[in-house]
């Protein structure tokens, strides 16, 4: 592979190693006296030295860690400790294992969001009510006050700012695993500087601008959703339907703080992945569960079951 | 306004004014464009090699900076701070210390019915304190998405929905800063002072204080859009949303070129003593006729009116001959 010193971007410490994970495509910057064979991510030794991206985009924010790798590996022990009776054997008695602190590409979105809903508001009212019943034998005619809820349509708008959205641009961490390890304190954002990830890995974004995009106008659209649900008024509400046209959208790319783990239970099963907010010390990650226990549970659970039931009929005899 | 004009472009995208430190608008989020070198930014750290020893230098986590491995000194990265901020206007005391206390004794004697009758003899003033409060002032265009339920149009329920969209224009509101004064006494003197007097350096009787702003910028922000957001909701119940009863009433605001300016507003604050105990009293900063405060009860003159009505009482039942047969 040539090595190629000519910078694209990010650059004033220097020339930077370029490295590349051929098992799940994570593209990551590091200075050279890091070079890694271990991908961070995944935690496969496929990390081979690539030739810079053209055209990637230089980041315009980044986050500092604020929870120490000390703090991170904590987090994670106890996390372990406390999941549940049913995963796998080893989990909660794992050691966490390498904790790298990663610098994560993602895309902050803000936009304007005009929306037009619709909805059937309920209202609700109390009424009067005869009803006949049976009182000692006789047939009686009584009053109740019982509630309905009148229906009403509702046509209307809400516009506002949805600031703060953020997309993930890597391909090493799915959206869905960001979006848990969400909140990040927005407050504590510094302009981008090579010296703030200066001694870390980071990853440049991989997913393209049009793909964040995709994701994030999805997630404000969600967003705004959510907000009418609130917004609604009455006693209740139902057939809530909105169109949102969005209006000066901003994107720009952001590098987060997260301790990436990779968590060793047993010799046969690949490690375990466990992800902590380098800012909050949210924990993420999935234990798998263990078949085996799960179905002598659900096994136990039936016998215990059947044993009642068997008790319960044969004391009704 | 005629001080504090911004320094810094505002906004692109809502057009809000910015504060020479924001990485983003802090009312819709949108970027704002990185300075250029050698103005208003703080020195930001673009050193990867530690300046001091020439080793390459690591971010420590603990001091949000790069630390150097070998030597332990730290190079400053730029970081959003979120200071504390100090008064951008003064108003000048319009009212010197004479007419205070003058305003004071005017208060105490004039009085209502149970007021002590010595009150104005007897009440010692015990201090005397000119002082700057501080309080936010903005103005904004407001967008409010509403809904919210009322009586009008209702049919079997007592309620029917609406919905709605306005635009609302808030112009040199006042937010009180304050924590030495109440809300409610911060209410009263807002609306007698004369904003076109704002000067850029205090003014006023020697030895006055400046109270100064306590909450950072997001706090004053965070502030100011409660304000906004309580001031909408009271307008649309004053002729917007139809009808007469309300519940659920749902703003959702969208400012544009929201401009604060803080203030130092003048005030006396004045304590005196009647019979063993304190009470205080404003006299405003521009205006001697406005003052605000509390004043002791004569408690004989309030016994005295008590029985007098039970007196009264007394004999109108006697009079219609309820208590006599
Ligand atoms: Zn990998
Ligand atoms: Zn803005
Ligand atoms: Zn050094």
């Amino acid at each position: 592979m040539q090595e190629q010193s000519e910078e694209t971007t990010s650059t004033i410490t220097g020339p930077l190693l370029h490295l590349g994970c051929s098992n799940c495509g994570a593209r990551l910057v590091v200075e050279p006296s890091m070079r890694t064979m271990r991908c961070p991510y995944c935690a496969a030794p496929s990390v081979l030295e690539r030739p810079p991206v053209p055209g990637v985009p230089e980041p315009t924010f980044a986050l500092g860690f604020t929870v120490t790798h000390v703090a991170a590996r904590e987090h994670v022990a106890y996390w372990l400790k406390t999941r549940s009776r049913f995963t796998r054997t080893g989990i909660r008695t794992a050691r966490p294992g390498e904790v790298r602190g990663v610098y994560v590409p993602a895309y902050l979105y803000s936009v304007l969001a005009h929306s037009r809903f619709r909805a059937s508001i309920g209202e609700n009212y109390q009424e009067q009510e005869t009803y006949t019943t049976t009182e000692n034998g006789k047939t009686v005619t009584r009053t109740r006050t019982v509630t309905r809820t009148e229906w009403r349509p509702l046509n209307g708008e809400l516009s506002g700012y949805v600031a703060d959205v953020l997309v993930t641009a890597s391909t090493g961490l799915r959206n869905e695993e960001l979006e848990a390890l969400e909140p990040f304190d927005l407050r504590g954002l510094a302009r981008y500087t090579p010296a703030l990830i200066s001694g870390w890995v980071a990853e440049e974004p991989s997913l393209t601008h049009e793909q964040c995009l995709e994701l994030a106008r999805k997630e404000a659209v969600e967003r705004v959703g959510g907000k009418l649900a609130q917004f609604m008024p009455g006693d209740s509400h139902t057939d809530l339907e909105h169109q949102s046209r969005l209006e000066w959208e901003a994107l720009d790319v952001c590098l987060l703080p997260v301790w990436v783990l990779a968590v060793r239970y047993a010799e046969d099963a690949p490690p375990l992945r466990v992800l902590v907010n380098g800012q909050t010390g949210e924990v993420v990650g999935k234990a798998p569960l263990s078949p085996w226990k799960v179905t002598a549970a659900v096994l136990a659970l039936l016998l215990l079951v059947a044993v009642g039931y068997l008790l319960a009929s044969g004391g009704g005899r | 306004m005629s001080t504090a004009t911004p320094e810094v472009a505002p906004c692109r995208r809502c057009a809000s004014a910015l504060e020479a430190e924001d990485l983003r608008c802090p009312i819709c989020g949108l970027m704002t464009p990185p300075r250029a070198h050698g103005t208003v930014e703080r020195e930001t750290a673009k050193v990867v090699r530690c300046e001091n020893c020439g080793a390459s230098v690591e971010y420590s986590v603990e001091a949000k900076a790069p630390r150097c491995d070998y030597c332990g000194s730290v190079t400053r990265v730029e970081t959003t701070v979120d200071p504390v901020e100090q008064a951008q206007a003064y108003l000048p005391f319009t009212v010197d210390p004479e007419a205070a206390r003058a305003a004071l004794m005017g208060f105490l004697g004039k009085g209502g019915f149970f007021r002590p009758s010595g009150l104005a003899r007897e009440a010692s003033v015990e201090s005397m304190r000119p002082l700057w409060w501080p309080a936010w002032s903005f103005r904004a265009g407001v967008d409010v998405s509403w809904t919210a339920d009322s009586d009008a149009g209702a049919r079997r329920s007592d309620w029917a929905p609406h919905a709605g969209r306005t635009r609302f224009d808030f112009d040199d509101i006042i937010v009180p800063a304050s924590r030495g004064l109440k809300v409610k006494e911060c209410e009263a003197l807002a609306p007698h002072y004369r904003r076109d007097t704002e000067e850029r350096e205090p003014r006023g009787p020697e030895g006055a204080n400046i109270e100064r702003f306590e909450a950072t910028r997001s706090g004053a922000r965070r502030t100011v859009l409660e304000t906004v957001e309580r001031l909408s909701r009271e307008r649309l119940q004053q002729g917007v949303i139809p009808g007469r009863r309300f519940r659920n009433v749902h703003v959702a605001v969208a400012l544009s070129s929201l401009y604060t300016t803080r203030l130092a507003l003048p005030v006396y604050v004045l304590a005196y003593r009647y019979r063993d105990k304190a009470y205080r009293v404003l006299v405003h900063g521009q205006e001697a006729g406005a003052v605000f405060g509390e004043a002791p009860i004569s408690k004989w003159r309030v016994a005295a009116v008590v029985a007098g009505v039970l007196l009264l009482v007394l004999v109108a039942l006697l009079a219609t001959g309820v208590l006599g047969s």
